[in-house]
């Protein structure tokens, strides 16, 4: 026996491939994307009786088709990496369609088990299958499982040991004769030109014309096709139809052979729970008032629930781990500004990180409760009417929603579009959804400049959020995402109650990766910040760096309403680390005050008092979030805290005119989205997509405050 | 007549797939071929998509999907 085994998880979506291996490999579950692509990668590796396991889950699938990314990662695992074996998990109350990436399986000649899972379902539908029957048709073992239950696990893990060791591979689907004629034709051609891949499998692409198989094949064997071209001619003069179509015919006429022999359910049809929900969820009058409350309870829990406890997270990772390694590299005589980089670069970029944890646990939590019951389908249902008409896919909705509170796990909702161009599309656009740390500067130049209409600015401002997004959709399905859409077209699954191991599960799995992989990033890009504003150490603002830069590039926003004051452009850049801290950096720069990393003696007090502050605040940051999320049906995310400024508002009222300051609130609105969102981007996409987001992000907000600013100076304000 | 013309709560049978390539394929792999028995179960609140149930699934697919789809009424 070998000493390593890979199975491979072969299956169409939602029929539980995840909680199988969950439950085999006891939750050893490691999260990635496959190269190069945003498609999800969940690999598990784990040892039984003495050998080792690698478990790899491929991405859902409906065929071994080349059409999309999830069909294309699927074939080429199979067919580069030959797993050792495949474990063809089917959703047993719906074993017809599920049978139909089977038949496919089979051409591959991979030892094979398959897995009727959510049997307990199965059951308790009152269906009934000749299970001895199944598997002599099929030609390999087939185990019944509830794996969410951990129910048939072992089993499995036998079946797949016994046909790897017996190297007992399905039995492939016979087709009407006239195809299997030509079939062996093309087969015989592939023997003699020393095909690679497996000679009925092979056969079969080809004449389905399968243009990502052939490229493969041709690029390593040499065959003149013609004598394939005249076979697909035969055919469809024949059947009348595409080769392709005659093909999945037969194959699912093979199936209902099959299921008319083994397969039984009873005639008394009961209405189903999931008939029952969707008469509500999905009713004509109640579905979207219910899916709005629904998403606006999303929305409430996310942010107000996890506000308390990053106000936590940051009062103990500035206030108290901050203030006593502060006090220990003073001690240790570090100088300054090895001091200060310490503790306002590395440490804030890693308290950062670290902030975000309630908020993303929280969220993903949602998502995966809104995925695995069957719901997120059902919100694309529903919303789909409105997202296509601007060119996005209905699933688009509840990422785009979840950007008004903060664009970094907004990032993270777009991984329930299963449609890489979709994805990006919507990520591209979330910047521009005002995330709640816009507010403070709505709020400081709002208090300054537009004091009898508050609220119709700030409101303003989120509209024309959404109305950018709407036109840099437009533009960009015209230009880098031209070509067909993707369809819509796809299952809603029945409704189904989420194990709380399964949550858990997805929403660590998820979380560890971010700070693992946004986290480096975030935490580097803080430290370069820091440099900016930093160097050379201890020089007034208007001499670092920041200072410099400032002045010199300020000329380019003159047109935009506020070039004419370098301090302007300077706040910004702080504000790449969270948008808000321009609030506090135009604090600094116009009212002159300056904190800094001076050699002032430290006092920390007391230790053990500050510890002891740290669990109690622990604790009420609990009740907060309870007080939050219930005691108030507004969300706190739009109410934004009220800043002392005092002087510093006289001096911004002098520097600016009402329609310079409109123009700066819209630049701060569509700009470069902040270091944190751009980590997330590079987690998900990669660097090209964080390119893509900074160009349209600079550009965008420039060419808005222009042309507001210019129309609003000839329209004499 | 086109799935898309089928009336809520109406059963019709698969007679013809149009369209090509990938939406024709992924039409086929949802379960929608020649000869099978469907249903128009629901549609969503503002006219489009529409939800089929067809062997014993449940699909969701937008009219203009549908159009490709040719059916005759039971």
């Amino acid at each position: 026996m070998k000493e390593r085994i890979v199975i491979a998880f072969v299956g169409n979506p939602n029929v539980g491939k995840t909680a199988l291996i969950n439950a085999i490999s006891g939750a050893q579950l490691k999260v990635g994307n496959w190269p190069g692509v945003t498609v999800e990668k969940k690999e598990a590796f784990f040892t039984h009786r003495g050998v080792e396991f690698r478990l790899v889950d491929l991405p859902g699938i409906y065929s071994l088709s080349p059409y999309t990314l999830e069909e294309r990662i699927s074939q080429e695992f199979l067919l580069e990496e030959r797993p050792d074996a495949v474990v063809n998990v089917l959703d047993s109350t719906n074993l017809e369609r599920n049978l139909y990436l089977t038949t496919q399986l089979a051409d591959l000649e991979i030892p094979t088990v398959v897995v009727l899972n959510m049997w307990d379902e199965f059951q308790s539908k009152g269906y009934q299958l000749d299970l001895k029957m199944l598997e002599r048709v099929l030609g390999v073992p087939c185990v019944p499982t509830a794996a969410t239950k951990g129910k048939g696990v072992d089993e499995v893990l036998d079946a797949v040991l016994e046909v790897v060791e017996k190297s007992r591979v399905p039995r492939k689907v016979r087709f009407k004769r006239i195809i299997e004629e030509e079939l062996s034709k093309i087969e015989k051609r592939l023997k003699e030109a020393g095909c690679p891949y497996p000679i009925r499998w092979s056969a079969v692409k080809l004449l389905e014309g399968d243009g990502f198989f052939s490229e493969k094949l041709f690029s390593k064997i040499k065959l003149d096709v013609s004598f394939v071209e005249e076979a697909v001619e035969r055919i469809e003069a024949h059947y009348g139809d595409d080769v392709e179509t005659v093909l999945a015919e037969q194959r699912y006429g093979y199936i209902n052979g099959l299921l008319k022999e083994v397969f039984k359910r009873p005639i008394q049809h009961k209405m189903e729970l999931t008939d029952i929900i969707d008469k509500v969820l999905l009713n004509r009058v109640l579905g979207l008032p219910v899916f709005f409350v629904m998403v606006y309870l999303m929305f409430k829990v996310t942010f107000d629930g996890s506000a308390p406890f990053i106000d936590w997270m940051d009062g103990f990772i500035n206030g108290f781990l901050g203030k006593w390694i502060s006090y220990l590299l003073y001690q240790a005589h570090l100088p300054g500004w090895l001091r200060s980089l310490v503790v306002g670069g590395i440490f804030q970029g890693v308290g950062l990180v670290l902030s975000f944890i309630p908020l993303m646990l929280i969220l993903y939590i949602f998502m995966a409760l809104l995925e695995e019951s069957g719901y997120m389908a059902r919100a694309a249902f529903l919303m789909d009417r409105v997202m296509h008409a601007v060119g996005l896919h209905g699933k688009s909705f509840i990422p785009l929603v979840i950007g008004f509170g903060c664009n970094v796990p907004a990032i993270l909702a777009t991984r329930t579009l299963e449609n890489e161009r979709d994805r990006k599309l919507t990520a591209l656009l979330v910047p521009f959804m005002s995330c709640g740390a816009r507010l403070p500067i709505y709020a400081l130049f709002t208090g300054i400049f537009f004091v009898r209409h508050r609220a119709e600015v700030v409101f303003l401002m989120y509209l024309l959020g959404m109305l950018v997004s709407l036109i840099v959709g437009l533009v960009l399905r015209r230009t880098v995402f031209s070509g067909e859409a993707p369809p819509f077209i796809m299952e809603l699954p029945p409704y189904r109650l989420p194990t709380l191991k399964m949550i858990w599960n997805s929403a660590w799995f998820r979380t560890k990766a971010f700070i693992r992989k946004a986290g480096t990033i975030i935490t580097l890009a803080m430290v370069i910040l820091w440099l900016f504003l930093n160097i050379p150490f201890g020089a007034p603002v208007e001499k670092s760096l920041l200072g410099r830069f400032s002045r010199g590039i300020s000329f380019v926003f003159v047109p935009a309403g506020f070039g004419h004051d370098w301090r302007t452009v300077a706040a910004l850049i702080p504000g790449t680390a969270a948008k808000e801290i321009v609030v506090g950096a135009l604090g600094q720069l116009y009212g002159g005050a300056s904190s800094s990393y001076s050699s002032e003696e430290i006092n920390p007090g007391s230790f053990r008092e500050d510890l002891k502050e740290q669990v109690v605040s622990f604790f009420g940051a609990f009740k907060e979030a309870f007080r939050n999320i219930f005691m108030s049906w507004k969300s706190s995310v739009f109410s934004g805290e009220e800043e002392e400024l005092g002087e510093v508002a006289k001096s911004i009222a002098h520097s600016f005119t009402p329609l310079q300051a409109f123009c700066y609130m819209v630049f701060c609105l569509l700009w470069m989205p902040c270091i944190s969102t751009l980590g997330i981007i590079y987690q998900e996409f990669g660097w090209s997509m964080v390119g893509m987001s900074l160009a349209i992000t600079t550009i965008v907000p420039w060419v808005v405050s222009s042309l507001i600013y210019n129309v609003g100076r000839l329209l004499g304000y | 007549m086109r799935l898309s013309e089928l009336e809520l709560g109406k059963e019709a049978v698969v007679v013809h797939i149009g369209g090509n390539g990938f939406l024709k394929r992924r039409l086929r792999e949802m379960g929608l071929v020649k000869g099978e028995k469907l249903k128009v179960e629901h549609i969503a609140p503002l006219g489009d998509p529409i939800e089929v149930v067809i062997k014993g699934t449940r699909i969701s697919l937008r009219k203009s999907e549908a159009d490709l789809v040719e059916v005759e009424q039971l």
